[in-house]
């Protein structure tokens, strides 16, 4: 067996990568011993020697893993399906966009997308750390170490098995299978299995690499603490970790939103947020970082605080790779099935050894200075803006405290049902389990997002805060109030979460345009704040109101009315069926069915059109008509059943939100055939289901491209009117072809949107002036092309984006403020 | 005692009672002769498809209506309504976690999560409404 010579195989690609992942995760080491040395020998003449060690150690690093990506990348473009990954993840009829998506689809194409922006991180601060410079890069070093073990693939023993290469080769990743026993096995791997089509979606190629962009920047301010802890500096890392954290803050922000938006536009979950696992797993780092990037705050103006942001920007980074425990090792996903397969074990393990080691790296940078971190002995002022931008960072904590608990239900329910005996589930409703709780959250944060602008650091006049705060406080209260009416918001802890966001908007534009006279260097804060609140509010609209319109009125309704809340049942009574041309009344709306359509070409779904109407209801006239195009793949990969993607009418002040749930099959259910009608005289008519059709007499003159004349052919068309029931007309030519006066053909014509199908059937010749023909008509039957719709409304959803869009755009213009600052400060600080 | 110590003893007792109190937010997994012990609360309970007693779901009388028989992990039988669309490829499903309430004899499940045999795919499917 081992000496069996596989035919066709180009390994030279593979071996390649694998020797550059053999290189980088040397080069890394190399790295951080050279910059661990030149810590070592601080000020000594060798430092500078030890320095240059490391630079060149981790510029190999970063053009090594830069090589393992060019050789994936070769295996993918390739087609090279003997390497397992590019089996898995690719496939020939693949639109070449999605070949760069095949990297983040799989494992270890993630790992390296993460370890190639650290790296590309990592040469930025070794430019621009100056005194932090070895000791940043250290750390960063050891973290490129871990991860690059991730996509090792070296086997200590038989059992233990360090990281999974993207290299491995497809007989080796499934040894058994009898087919790699054949040298020539690869002419009977015909195709790849492709990306998952769930995953072809233009926000699959852009919104990982921005979101690992967010994971990976929360490395920086990571080892700018642990930098500033080990050298007992507690200045010079201020700056620097501030731009990082604004940086961080403004992408991961961007990252999370994206995946909010491609969940919203793509995918079928009825939202842009589920607080599903995933999501809640990328947005806790986002709150700890924030939190902590106040408190950095707190501490540059006041000297106080240092603790807490030291524990919250080190906790970020640790719980990114949490999130990647969550994420990855499948713990989420079990619910009861501990089924692990050997790599899920392997990688659980490995990712608890990291979190452990950066923990104690954490811990013991920490507890080693603790007697001489910075600390006040003094009391802050309760008007002062640390003292409430404090509060705000620990609800954040918090926030992200309760999240992490519900979430990581399946990581402590072993543990809790050896203490309870009780097994512990996620909660029957998660949605309203994480919305009661976090509503309070958000109004806190909104309302002190707002405050603080408005306090000083330290000492804060309180006659002019109050006369500020009061005044701002009552425009917010006109504007909930309006907004509460307008909106139908009753719910009172919703209103005051609205008069929260309101007063945020409210609060930080005066601050912006009164205050700060709009000058745009130092608008970062009440932009950001402003983004922020506007966000709380996009949610609160979108949410509250949001209801389906697809309520189901034409199925046979169980009796729930003596069984259950009625909520639980309107949820589930959102889809509805739709016959192929029978209006169904949603909302405003008339949406009918109309049929489908393939798209020629690499796409394979079907989209299925639905006109919606909105009708005068005095006058009838149609006021408004659009043609939404929700789309499914049918069978896809010969699996039963159908894959959907939404499709969406935005308007300025709401989106129309359809998916398929079910459709039929057509190569299955069509089963109609043609019946026989005699026609003989002009104005002879033939009923349909739907409508009737009028024979208008004989020609000879045809123009069908699918009629291609030879000689010696009798060709004759029927003139044919077909009336469909809205009184619309369309003209149809069947042809009757007699070829060699022995053969006969027949051209069948169609009106597709009655499901339509005529056919000249027989020329009978009675007489010389008259004749009679046979038209043969099929109708699939309407009933049998149905398709199960879902349709949500989403009120104002355009200002969650927006708010996002202020939102990051905040994070930007304060972090142009920091770097700009942060030239003025290096010169003084390094002459 | 320091102010800002106060607010945070405040703010950790009050999330310390927000987690108590939302406890009973968190569900269980059950079989249907526990969940039946408490009619119309909601439980979660893994089991797999009974494939010798038959499937029924009609689109064309009510889109939201699929009945199926299921065992729990105990082995017992039950229908189960699930209300919704039948959830593709449940045939081939290993095991199904259902989330609803015993009502009477049936089982009324309004999300379904299955894991399926596909060798390389990512194995669990979630039907149902609000993730």
């Amino acid at each position: 067996m081992a000496n069996t010579q596989f035919i066709g195989e180009h390994l030279w690609p593979g071996q390649l990568g694998h020797f550059f992942v053999i290189v980088s995760l040397v080069a890394a080491l190399f790295s951080t011993f050279g910059y661990l040395r030149a810590v070592k020998t601080e000020g000594l003449a060798d430092e500078k020697t030890w320095r240059i060690f490391g630079r060149i150690g981790f510029g190999i690093h970063t053009g090594a893993i830069i090589a393992i990506f060019i050789a994936l990348f070769y295996i993918i473009t390739n087609h090279l399906f003997e390497y397992h990954y590019a089996w898995e993840h690719s496939s020939y009829d693949m639109p070449s966009e999605y070949l760069l998506s095949c990297f983040w689809e799989g494992q270890q194409g993630s790992f390296m997308l993460w370890t190639f922006w650290h790296a590309v991180l990592g040469l930025i601060v070794m430019k621009t750390a100056k005194q932090l410079e070895t000791r940043t890069m250290a750390i960063i070093g050891i973290v490129q170490v871990i991860l690059t073990t991730m996509i090792l693939g070296i086997y200590l023993g038989p059992d233990i098995k360090i990281g999974t290469t993207p290299f491995m080769l497809l007989r080796h990743a499934m040894q058994n299978a009898p087919i790699f026993a054949m040298p020539n096995y690869l002419e009977f791997v015909k195709d790849g299995n492709g990306l998952n089509i769930l995953l072809q979606n233009y926000w699959m190629v852009i919104h990982p690499p921005i979101l690992f962009l967010g994971f990976a920047l929360t490395l920086i301010p990571f080892a700018y603490c642990i930098a500033a802890l080990w050298k007992g500096d507690y200045q010079s890392f201020i700056k620097p970790t501030l731009a990082w954290s604004l940086a961080c803050g403004a992408i991961l922000g961007t990252g999370i939103m994206m995946g909010g938006a491609w969940a919203y536009e793509s995918l079928n979950f009825g939202g842009y947020w589920a607080w599903d696992p995933v999501e809640n797993a990328s947005l806790v780092p986002w709150l700890t970082l924030v939190a902590g990037l106040h408190t950095l705050l707190i501490y540059r103006s006041t000297k106080r605080a240092f603790i807490l942001t030291s524990v919250l920007l080190l906790l970020t980074h640790l719980l990114v790779w949490y999130s990647t425990f969550l994420t990855r090792t499948g713990i989420l996903g079990k619910t009861s099935v501990h089924a692990f397969t050997g790599d899920g074990a392997a990688l659980t393990y490995h990712l608890v050894a990291v979190i452990a080691f950066l923990l104690l790296i954490s811990i013991v940078a920490m507890g080693w200075k603790w007697k001489s971190l910075p600390r006040i002995k003094t009391e802050e002022e309760t008007l002062s803006r640390e003292f409430w931008m404090f509060i705000g960072a620990v609800v954040l904590f918090l926030a992200s405290v309760q999240i992490s608990v519900t979430t990581s239900i399946p990581v402590w329910s072993p543990l809790a049902k050896w203490i309870t005996g009780k097994e512990f589930a996620p909660p029957t409703d998660v949605m309203s389990h994480y919305n009661n709780i976090q509503v309070w959250v958000a109004i806190i944060i909104g309302m002190l997002s707002a405050m603080v602008l408005f306090m000083k650091y330290k000492h804060t006049e309180g006659k002019s805060l109050a006369a500020k705060l009061g005044g701002t406080a009552a425009v917010a209260g006109v504007m909930t109030g309006f907004i509460a009416w307008g909106q139908d918001i009753t719910a009172w802890q919703y209103v005051i979460m609205l008069f929260s966001a309101c007063y945020g908007i409210v609060a930080t534009i005066y601050y912006g345009v009164a205050i700060q006279k709009s000058k745009f260097k130092k608008l970062g804060p009440s932009v950001g704040h402003l983004g922020f609140a506007t966000v709380l509010l996009g949610i609160l609209l979108s949410s509250y109101n949001k209801h389906a319109i697809s309520l189901n009125t034409t199925g046979v309704p169980f009796n729930f009315k003596k069984n259950t809340d009625q909520e639980t049942i309107k949820e589930n009574m959102e889809n509805v069926i739709m016959f192929r041309g029978i209006p169904v009344a949603m909302g405003n709306y008339y949406a009918t069915y109309i049929g489908d359509s393939d798209v020629n070409g690499k796409d394979k779904r079907i989209y299925y059109r639905v006109v919606f109407e909105r009708k005068d209801s005095v006058t009838k006239k149609t006021l408004e008509r659009f043609v939404l195009y929700p789309d499914a793949f049918i069978n896809p990969k010969g699996e039963q059943g159908l894959s959907a993607n939404p499709s969406t009418k935005h308007y300025w002040d709401r989106d129309i939100f359809t998916y398929i749930n079910s459709a039929t099959d057509k190569s299955k259910t069509d089963t109609s055939t043609y019946r026989s009608h005699i026609v003989s005289k002009p104005g002879d008519s033939i009923y349909l289901a739907n409508g009737f059709m009028i024979f208008n007499g004989f020609s000879n003159e045809i123009n069908d491209k699918r009629y291609v004349a030879k000689d010696g052919d009798l060709a004759v068309k029927a003139k044919l009117t077909v009336h469909n029931m809205q009184g619309v007309k369309q003209e149809i030519n069947p042809i009757y072809i007699l070829r060699d006066k022995q053969y006969i053909m027949q051209v069948d014509d169609t009106v597709l949107a009655m499901g339509l199908y005529a056919r000249f059937g027989a020329l009978n010749v009675h007489s010389k002036d008259s004749a009679s023909i046979d038209i043969q008509v099929r109708q699939t039957n309407p009933m049998d092309d149905f398709i199960v719709l879902k349709a949500l409304v989403f009120p104002y959803i355009n200002v969650l984006w927006i708010g996002i869009v202020v939102m990051v755009l905040g994070f930007f213009i304060s972090l142009g403020d920091v770097v700009s600052s942060k030239i003025g400060m290096l010169k003084k600080t390094t002459v | 005692m320091k102010k800002t110590q106060i607010v945070l003893l405040i703010l950790i007792m009050a999330s310390i009672a927000v987690l108590i109190s939302v406890f009973g937010d968190f569900s269980s997994y059950e079989t249907f002769a526990s969940a039946a012990k408490e009619p119309k609360k909601s439980y979660y309970i893994i089991g797999t498809l009974d494939t010798a007693q038959g499937m029924h779901y009609d689109p064309k009388v009510d889109a939201n209506h699929f009945t199926f028989f299921a065992k729990d992990k105990s082995g017992s039988k039950n229908k189960v309504i699930f209300n919704g669309e039948k959830p593709r490829d449940i045939e081939k499903s290993e095991q199904i976690v259902m989330m609803g309430y015993m009502d009477g004899d049936t089982f009324h499940c309004s999300k379904i999560q299955m894991k399926c045999p596909s060798k390389y795919k990512k194995d669990m499917v979630a039907v149902g409404n609000n993730g």
